[in-house]
């Protein structure tokens, strides 16, 4: 059987997961665990490469077992690449980070499956194979986020997350149920076919759609389904923040947009559903983390905002059928990974330089992190970087996909539509208000007391931060450089709608 | 050629920010030394541009779609406007210093500001609204984190966030007029929009035009938005002179001259540019003669002297306003870096603590004297040339009542000068003060402006050619500095207002014993005219919009489910009651 190179994509880490368990059960307490998850992905960075080069050669990519098609598209690779260059640097920074934490293996192993099960995700094709994978996903994070199984606090936030996502789940099988009670079918564009052709029960579809919605909503964190996630974020280790406010999140809502597209033959404005709960998003995110005091979870708050601004993208695109929308959304979504795992990531240095290794796994409060430029300067520019990123100013790479939105959503010339823009303008200044206030704390002369008993923090910490700040001024002076996959993207997002 | 000086006048400034920040705060004088060295360099070559001049752009990157293509043009405003920052800022670089001798983080204070001028630069320069959209929002980025370089103080904090804030509210202004442009013209270039203004729709053009000048006024520090200069005083005293005085604030200014040839034919738009140039004038003014702070003193005078620009420009002045705007930034910068140098010596703002420090401080005195005799209008510092050709369009081209108010706002300024000179250096002394020597490299810079200050005005005629020769669109007439000085000295106006600067002069003069007395507490000016009130108030809706969104996150799971199911409930009604 030939397989094709995006194949190995999910093979790898699939297949490296188990063996990265059984090497850091027989050799525990040693490099080896973490050192062979760093190598298996680096690996996989080979037929990453080969991928792109077929895709940009303009070749088909797909595969099948029986009638379960796997296809490589736009938007498949801009995850799979999201996925791969964030979870490459995490499990470089989780090299210390993680050291002697008991179950480190476990760590490794569920990360790998985790990152497999995401790349497969983003290349199902019909809707039951996207919930297996979307489950995998889900199930591997769930213990990710309980990791410090010991704190109360952290299995709390777990079970929650359980939970929740757990009747996301259901109500997704419920959805491709209706759907197969109609359709008969179940591939993504079989789906679309049958639904725009024949005459069939517009009501059972309907609640289909919604039950799509809600159900991959809850992953996707969408007000007010997303009640888990600041628990969720502020509790886990900080490589796995960075990974499921910086991937996870925005699997869910591919995963909600595929299921989606199946029904978009018949005459319902999904992208009017999008806006609306983008707007919601942006807002509420914006006022929960105004006065939120603990660093984490005013990130993760942060989160609900950005998931916001790719809603109203991508609502945009499918409203007014504006492709420049739909790139401006997949550059936004990338663009949050970098800045929102950097974030994550520098905190993460942060922790564990003052709290880690002085035995502590409490979550900073914004006093806690006063003055930690005097003592890491590196980590106070990085984190700097990331929120004036996430606020939107220039030169940084937020601020020129937040542009193409905006120009998209002008371009409409749809009065409604420029109106909500001028509302995303004035929520990105609403949250300077809370990114700024941090930003001075930590340049300021006087170090808190923690700061002052923090250690030393190794070199592997900080390379991922260094390289996630290099990129963001990179893309944020030449936005270029983000147009060929973001429009990979926004093609594939229309050939997805039919559109 | 031109296209690489453009390139170096951004550049040097922000590779210098790179390298005095990487050799490390442990290395206080390679840090001087460096920032020093760039941002001469910067200078240097901003006067090199001077004379290369041209409306034609330059530097053609095409940036891919909803950005256009990265252009700049080197036109007579732009590089008059860089010489300003580049030189001023150099300037400011060799007073900090002495000024900064000593402080901890070094290495951010100089990255900041050299960041600073290679933006101010590029802003200018740009051809392109998206990158001068680009440039202006580092502009605001740098002046919050200098605003609140001394992040220790609460105050400075407070004055650093409310000035980020509200120069963003004016960054919506701008960018939204961007868009709606593009959105209209399909372009991105400056040049595009003066050249075919006329072909969009009146109601599109008009948005854009207040849009702009929601902006200018914001950034500008205009009424309504005045409220965030005063605070912005919490800066290092270099940092006031450079940004807050003399290059920042007039980007709103020139942001409304660059499009003034696209924008005069909106209905309303001029009348509205008059009547934010008139309010800011006085409003500010008349708080800058009761306050007792000095930096903020200065600061309501860079409100009112920016105003009388906006108002030139509302009244069709553009020449007067630009030539204004070379007047005060030199006094100005002037003014503030003799007030850092006196800031320095004594250790504090408080102007009731000072007095009688002439003596003391002669030199500093000297250029303070110069700075104020030039904001006060008196003949023959630079200030009273511009300031006259300001009011001389004011009476030809507005209504009487508004030349008259204008009028009046010069003998305020005239007034509340005096009273801040007199305050610091003469009367009696109110405070046993220490006042420690001014260091040579504050006294360079002093010396030369003091210098410029007395004789910048020779340079109109050049100005005038300057920008005749490299803006089309803006129907400027040639006008040498000999034709200006007849002009000005053969106005029976400018005698009227000679009187009442001297009015205002007077009026001092017998109020001296009081100067004191003028209430402290006085409400109009300690909430900017009620506009502190509004600003707190949206603070508080906010801060109580998020208390109450925060009662919605209980943490009980049970609250969780019924959140995904009532959510589930609404989208499901909604859709049937939409699609069925």
């Amino acid at each position: 059987m030939n397989i094709p190179s995006f194949m190995y994509l999910i093979i790898f880490p699939l297949a490296s997961s188990p063996l990265v368990y059984l090497v850091g059960r027989l050799w525990p307490r040693t490099f080896l665990a973490r050192g062979v998850a760093l190598l298996s992905i680096l690996l996989t960075w080979i037929p990453f490469v080969i991928t792109v080069q077929i895709a940009l050669a303009g070749g088909k990519q797909e595969f099948s077992i029986e009638t379960i098609w796997l296809r490589l598209d736009g938007i498949s690779l801009l995850l799979t690449g999201s996925v791969l260059l964030l979870g490459t640097l995490v499990i470089l920074f989780s090299g210390r980070y993680m050291a002697g934490e008991v179950g480190e293996e476990k760590y490794y192993a569920m990360l790998l499956a985790m990152m497999g099960m995401i790349i497969g995700l983003g290349c199902a094709t019909d809707l039951f194979n996207l919930w297996v994978w979307f489950e995998g996903m889900a199930i591997s994070s769930y213990l990710l986020v309980a990791f410090y199984r010991e704190q109360p606090a952290s299995l709390e936030a777990g079970i929650k997350y359980l939970v929740q996502s757990a009747l996301g789940s259901v109500l997704v099988l419920m959805g491709i149920a209706l759907v197969f009670s109609q359709a008969r079918v179940l591939d993504i564009f079989a789906v679309r076919e049958a639904v725009s052709k024949s005459d069939m029960n517009r009501v059972v579809l309907l609640a289909a759609g919604a039950l799509f919605f809600i159900g991959f909503g809850v992953k996707a964190a969408l007000v007010p389904m997303h009640t888990w996630l600041p628990d969720a974020h502020s509790q886990a280790p900080s490589g796995i923040s960075a990974m499921l406010s910086g991937v996870v999140i925005e699997a869910g809502l591919i995963a909600m947009l595929r299921a989606l597209s199946a029904l978009s033959g018949f005459s319902v404005s999904w992208g009017l559903l999008l806006l609306v709960f983008g707007a919601i998003n942006i807002l509420y995110g914006n006022l929960l983390a105004l006065r939120q005091t603990v660093v984490k979870r005013m990130l993760a708050y942060s989160s609900l905002s950005h998931i916001g601004y790719m809603l109203v993208g991508l609502g945009v695109a499918l409203y007014a059928g504006n492709e420049l929308s739909a790139q401006g959304a997949f550059f936004h979504l990338f663009n949050h990974l970098l800045m929102k795992g950097l974030a994550f990531l520098a905190v993460g240095a942060w922790i564990y330089g003052v709290f880690l290794q002085n035995g502590s796994h409490a979550s900073p409060t914004l006093e806690d992190m006063a003055g930690t430029a005097q003592r890491y300067p590196l980590i106070a520019l990085a984190l700097s970087v990331a929120l004036l990123g996430l606020g939107g100013l220039p030169p940084l790479a937020g601020f020129m996909s937040k542009w193409q939105i905006f120009t998209a959503g002008f371009q409409t010339e749809n009065v409604p539509i420029m109106l909500l823009m001028i509302f995303m303008a004035l929520n990105s200044v609403l949250s300077l208000a809370y990114y700024a206030p941090l930003i001075n704390r930590i340049y300021r002369n006087e170090p808190s007391q923690p700061v002052l008993n923090g250690k030393a923090i190794p070199f592997t910490l900080l390379l991922p931060l260094m390289i996630l700040t290099f990129l963001i001024i990179v893309f944020g002076f030449t936005p270029g450089l983000a147009n060929w996959f973001t429009k990979f993207a926004s093609g594939s997002f229309f050939v997805m709608f039919g559109m | 050629m031109t296209g690489w000086l453009i390139f170096l006048v951004i550049g040097i400034p922000w590779l210098g920010a790179l390298i005095v920040w990487l050799a490390a705060d442990t290395r206080p004088a390679a840090q001087h030394v460096l920032a020093v060295s760039f941002s001469v360099i910067a200078g240097v070559i901003s006067l090199v541009l001077l004379t290369f001049a041209s409306s034609q752009a330059v530097l053609y990157v095409s940036l891919g779609p909803a950005f256009g293509e990265l252009t700049f043009v080197p036109d007579g405003l732009a590089v008059s406007l860089t010489a300003i920052s580049a030189v001023i800022g150099s300037l400011a670089v060799l007073f900090s210093v002495n000024y900064m001798h000593g402080e901890k983080q070094l290495g951010r204070y100089y990255f900041l500001v050299l960041f600073f001028i290679g933006a101010m630069n590029g802003l200018v320069l740009s051809g392109n609204l998206l990158f001068t959209f680009f440039f202006w929002e580092i502009t605001a980025l740098c002046s919050y984190a200098l605003i609140s370089f001394y992040n220790d103080d609460p105050k400075a904090v407070a004055g650093g966030v409310k000035a980020l804030i509200i120069t963003q509210v004016g960054g919506i202004g701008l960018l939204i007029g961007t868009l709606v442009a593009f959105a209209n013209t399909g372009s991105l270039q400056i040049s595009y929009l003066l050249s075919h203004g006329a072909s969009i729709s009146p109601n599109t053009l008009s948005l854009i035009a207040f849009s702009f000048l929601i902006a200018a006024a914001a950034k500008s520090a205009q009424f309504p938005f005045h409220t965030w200069l005063p605070d912005a005083m919490e800066a290092p005293t270099p940092v006031s002179a450079l940004i807050h005085a003399a290059t920042m604030v007039n980007a709103g200014v020139y942001l409304l001259v660059r499009f003034y040839p696209a924008f005069a034919p909106v209905p309303g738009w001029k009348i509205a540019v008059m009547l934010v140039g008139l309010l800011s004038a006085l409003t500010a003014a008349w708080m800058a003669c009761t306050s007792t702070d000095l930096k903020r003193t200065l600061a309501y005078s860079t409100v009112s002297q920016l105003g009388y620009m906006v108002y030139a420009i509302g009244v069709g002045g553009v020449m007067a306003a630009q030539f204004h705007l070379l007047s005060h930034a030199i006094f100005k910068a002037l003014l503030f870096l003799s007030a850092g140098a006196i800031i320095h010596a004594i250790g504090t703002r408080d102007m009731l603590r000072m007095g009688g420090l002439g003596g003391r401080m002669s030199f500093v005195r000297n250029g303070f004297v110069i700075g104020a005799l030039a904001l006060a209008g008196l003949p023959i510092f630079n200030g009273f040339w511009s300031k006259e050709l300001i009011l001389e369009a004011g009476f030809e081209r507005s209504p009487l009542w508004a030349y008259v108010l204008m009028l009046i706002g010069a003998g305020m300024t005239a007034f509340y000068t005096l009273r801040m000179t007199w305050l610091v250096f003469f009367g009696t002394e109110r405070a046993q003060l220490n006042v420690h020597p001014t260091g040579a490299a504050m006294k360079i810079p002093l010396g030369i402006l003091s210098f410029s200050a007395f004789t910048s005005w020779l340079l109109f005629g050049r100005l005038n050619n300057l920008l005749v020769r490299t803006l089309p669109f803006h129907g400027l007439h040639f006008e040498s500095t000999r034709d200006a000085v007849q002009a000005v000295l053969s106005a029976p106006i400018t005698w009227l207002a000679l009187l009442t600067i001297f009015l205002g002069c007077g009026l001092f003069w017998l109020m001296r014993g009081k100067a004191m007395l003028i209430p402290k507490h006085d409400w109009l000016v300690s909430s900017s005219f009620g506009f502190e009130l509004f600003n707190e108030w949206i603070g508080r809706v906010m801060q109580n919009l998020s208390s109450t969104m925060q009662t919605t996150q209980t943490g009980q799971l049970n609250w969780n489910i019924f959140g995904v199911l009532g959510a589930l409930l609404a989208v499901l009604i909604a859709l049937c009651w939409s699609g069925v």
